[in-house]
């Protein structure tokens, strides 16, 4: 494996918008050579995961395990172990299967990108109390970490890849026209927040890439397909 | 082999074959119609291995023996019982008398049973 320019120094190093894009279609690229081209939505995650990166998936109580209820995944760097809430289980809990595949991504993210900050030699251990070994990353919905942030990054261009959200786009609008607020508050039928109205609408796209309808709003708000307000035009 | 085997937990060596067949966690558990959950306390030997029909039915996908697998995972297969049931003084006898014999006598000792069988 090369050494990453963004992991090399043992601090996190600023990374800009395309180097995210960059490194989620490396490692789909990296695991196409393998196992076959990803054409297609949804993105195969879970054989990303365990079959290209080789990390052990496992699903845990992670309430139980840290005592704290919004711990959704967690990575044993050095264990290569990846752990998913249970209550993520996309089996018992169909809703959850968006959420799901964003925190499997999340965590390969802090592995292509982070893992090397926290990679320690074979006789070091970190140990909670009764000698569970500890993860090096424990990822909560709360925390707001450049870190984390960065994480999220990348399993928003894994699991939608620029190129394949626009193809799709396409596809379900017949155009490439993006969608706005305005026209949807128009239509009437939902009088939520913006957010809500917004992943409404874009819920049977999401669903194209199995991930959330927000994950889908904020990557298509990113993307602009997807407006608050209407951009003013110098030809309008 | 055997060795390998018996060195590992049956969570581990289900584990190392699943991957080894290109299976992830959740594509498998819905094959064997359980959850990926289960499945996984499975992998990490937080819980008894499976019934013995869902190991077969693993065995299986994973092009394993079935009856080596059973065995991995401390299962009789079905119709062992009833096998020792029908004669519950010999069957136990002979499973006494031949262990410790190496694989390649229990061959042979099989082989012989065959050709017995043959000859009645």
């Amino acid at each position: 494996m090369r050494n990453r320019s963004s992991t090399t120094a043992n601090k996190l190093r600023f990374m800009k918008d395309q180097e995210f894009e960059d490194e989620a279609a490396l490692l789909s690229a990296e695991y196409g050579n393998k196992h076959g081209l990803v054409t297609a939505p949804p993105i195969p995650v879970d054989e990303m995961v365990e079959l290209y990166l080789g990390l052990s998936l496992e699903f845990h109580d992670m309430q139980k395990l840290f005592g704290v209820d919004d711990v959704h995944g967690a990575l044993w760097v050095n264990e290569k172990r990846v752990g998913i809430d249970r209550r993520l289980d996309p089996s018992s809990n169909p809703a959850m299967l968006g959420r799901y595949h964003f925190t499997l991504a999340h965590e390969a993210g802090h592995w292509r990108l982070h893992r090397q900050l926290f990679q320690r030699r074979a006789n070091q251990h970190a140990l909670f109390a009764e000698n569970v070994p500890r993860p090096e990353y424990i990822c909560r919905s709360s925390d707001t970490e450049p870190i984390e942030y960065q994480a999220n990054r990348f399993a928003s261009c894994l699991l939608m890849p620029r190129e394949m959200v626009k193809r799709s786009w396409h596809e379900w609008r017949e155009g490439m026209e993006p969608i706005y607020l305005a026209d949807l508050r128009a239509k009437g039928g939902n009088d939520g927040s913006d957010e809500s109205i917004m992943e409404d609408a874009i819920r049977p796209f999401a669903a194209k890439f199995r991930v959330s309808p927000t994950a889908m709003r904020i990557r298509t708000e990113s993307m602009k397909l997807l407006f608050r307000r209407r951009e003013a035009s110098l030809f309008a | 082999m055997a060795k390998n085997k018996r060195d590992k937990t049956f969570g581990q060596f289900l584990r190392e074959k699943r991957i080894k067949k290109g299976f992830s966690l959740r594509k498998f558990a819905e094959l064997v119609g359980v959850s990926p959950t289960y499945l996984s306390q499975v992998e990490q030997d937080n819980v008894d291995p499976p019934t013995a029909d869902r190991v077969k039915r693993m065995a299986e996908l994973l092009g394993e023996s079935v009856d080596e697998w059973t065995a991995l995972a401390g299962r009789l297969t079905e119709d062992l019982p009833d096998i020792i049931r029908e004669s519950p003084t010999a069957v136990p006898d002979l499973l006494r008398a031949v262990r410790g014999m190496t694989a390649d006598q229990l061959r042979r000792l099989r082989d012989d049973a065959e050709r017995m069988k043959k000859e009645k």
